[in-house]
């Protein structure tokens, strides 16, 4: 466990409702350089719509957020994207109809014209990446199957794949873990930390407390859109109150 | 009956032409057009133009053409594009309905109804195309350029973006793929191309009229990707080649009256599709391609 380097990306007063419902209502918090952020929260916290309104994908009613120092509040997301963030998604959204190493390889590949900047060197440079995402979670040797007809526990991987090829400074997880059987979770986990020591930043949404535990340095608690603590797992994870919402018993 | 064949064989492949850049756009990039027959229009109308007001040859005259239409693509395109998917099927039918109105009306330009006519044979740096027979190896030559070119775009970086957005548009955009212009381009790049089947077009009838590029070709088009199977390189050419043949089959079909050939033809389109839909969904081309890639 660690406390982390300096703040990568900050979010200030953040504010998103739909409709009615205040999704995520005035968060404030930071992610910090080279550790494991977690998210907790009971259902419909908001942890998820934290991430859109991270990547773009979603703009806020209120309030600011910054990468490494500057205002990334209404930048597209495809440019967020370009400047170091990635992300998964609870759904995987992996391209399905494509090969799995087309998967990874496409998302080495930024330029939008019909060729990619870089010439010689840039391609054996985002060959290199694809081989070596593609080998970290062992499916090289699924490199032509289709995304869609993979095993759920391959699916995860490749979802992970994908990210550690695109390059992502910061990696927002939304529950990668689940569903996943002990030895996958434990090779995730493995990978996650071998990734860190290559100065990658995550941020994990994960309802398991007990993966919650083993992985990360730092948990962020929200609960009906608002951060309630932030701070060290084990006080966090020892807080009665907090317990208590998580498991539903919410107290009036 | 050789002669016949030949106008066959020609028209088929200046329809596979179409058909597989339409396929460039519907089946890699997921972006269903009904306009694709507009930019056959717009490459045969300006290719004829250029060779009848500037003297252009085939080289020229289809540059031009190729140019024009992907022009009039970014008008589709740039607004279009910036919504989802069921917005630009809407917009692309509009532009149908409206570049058919301009076809039939901006008469000083494309001749109105009547269009225009006596267009001069294709000519090329030191030679002249006449023969029927000539205009098939030019059509088959343009075929086989065209499918290289989607060919290798299809498996270059750009079709690999292409396939992620159609896959999935979100995901895309989370890895920094600007959707919207690389959408546009893939139009404009099929426009262009379906612009070459326009100016063999017009070069090979030495006429063109409004009725060739009606709402009803961007449908058969349609069908003919569908038919073959999208996202194939030949499906788009064996949907060009049945949906070519078969009024031509039934024809010579024995106690079938010609009068009726129309209305069968209909009925056979319509359970063509239905059992495809439910027997070979990915088109007839399309299911062996998958079972060959995967098992």
């Amino acid at each position: 466990m660690s406390a982390g380097g300096a703040v990568l990306l900050e979010t200030t007063g953040m504010s998103r409702a739909f409709g009615g419902l205040k999704a995520v209502d005035n968060v404030s918090f930071a992610l910090r350089e080279g550790i494991v952020t977690a998210l907790v929260g009971p259902n419909g916290a908001g942890k998820t719509t934290l991430f859109n309104l991270i990547t773009g994908h979603l703009d806020p009613n209120a309030g600011d957020v910054t990468w490494l120092g500057k205002s990334i509040k209404g930048v597209p997301h495809w440019k967020i994207a370009r400047s170091g963030i990635g992300r998964t998604f609870q759904d995987l959204k992996l391209f399905d109809q494509m090969t799995v190493q087309e998967n990874v390889q496409t998302v080495t590949e930024r330029g939008a014209w019909l060729w990619q900047p870089g010439g010689k060197a840039g391609l054996a440079e985002r060959r290199a990446r694809a081989e070596h995402a593609l080998a970290a979670v062992r499916l090289a040797d699924r490199r032509h199957a289709r995304a869609v007809d993979l095993a759920y526990a391959e699916r995860k991987f490749l979802s992970v794949a994908r990210i550690l090829a695109s390059g992502a400074r910061l990696w927002l997880l939304d529950e990668p873990a689940s569903g996943l059987d002990p030895g996958s979770y434990e090779r995730f986990v493995t990978l996650v930390r071998d990734q860190l020591r290559h100065g990658i930043t995550v941020c994990i949404i994960e309802h398991n407390l007990d993966i919650v535990k083993g992985i990360s340095d730092r948990i962020a608690f929200l609960d009906q859109g608002r951060l309630l603590a932030d701070g060290d797992p084990a006080s966090i994870l020892a807080d009665p109150a907090l317990a208590a919402i998580y498991f539903g018993e919410r107290a009036a | 009956m050789l002669a016949y064949l030949n106008n066959l064989a020609v028209l088929i492949s200046i329809n596979a032409i179409l058909a597989v850049t339409l396929n460039f756009v519907l089946g890699y990039a997921g972006i269903f057009s009904l306009a694709h027959a507009v930019f056959f229009g717009v490459g045969a109308y300006t290719s004829a133009l250029v060779a009848m007001k500037l003297g252009g040859g085939f080289l020229l005259s289809t540059a031009a053409a190729m140019a024009a239409s992907a022009l009039i693509s970014l008008a589709l395109a740039l607004p279009a594009l910036r919504v989802r998917g069921e917005y630009f099927v809407a917009a692309s039918l509009g532009l149908q309905m409206l570049a058919l109105t301009v076809f039939s009306e901006w008469k000083v330009v494309t001749g109105g109804i009547g269009g225009i006519s006596n267009i001069p044979p294709a000519r090329f740096p030191g030679f002249e195309i006449s023969s029927p027979a000539q205009y098939l190896v030019l059509a088959l030559g343009c075929l086989a350029l065209v499918m290289l070119v989607v060919a290798l775009l299809v498996r270059s970086s750009f079709g690999r973006s292409l396939k992620a957005i159609r896959d999935d548009e979100t995901a895309a955009s989370a890895f920094g793929k600007n959707v919207a212009v690389i959408k546009t381009i893939a139009v404009a790049v099929s426009s262009a191309l379906a612009a070459v089947a326009g100016s063999l077009y017009a070069f090979y009838l030495s006429f063109v009229n409004v009725e060739s590029f009606t709402l009803d070709t961007s449908v058969y088009l349609m069908a003919m990707v569908i038919i073959g199977g999208t996202a194939t390189l030949v499906g788009p050419v064996v949907g060009a080649v049945l949906i070519l043949l078969l009024p031509a089959a039934l024809s010579y079909l024995p106690g079938l009256p010609q009068t009726e050939v129309g209305s069968i033809q209909q009925i056979v389109y319509g359970l063509a599709m239905v059992l495809l839909m439910i027997f070979r969904p990915g088109g007839l081309w399309g299911f062996r391609d998958q079972s060959r890639g995967d098992r």
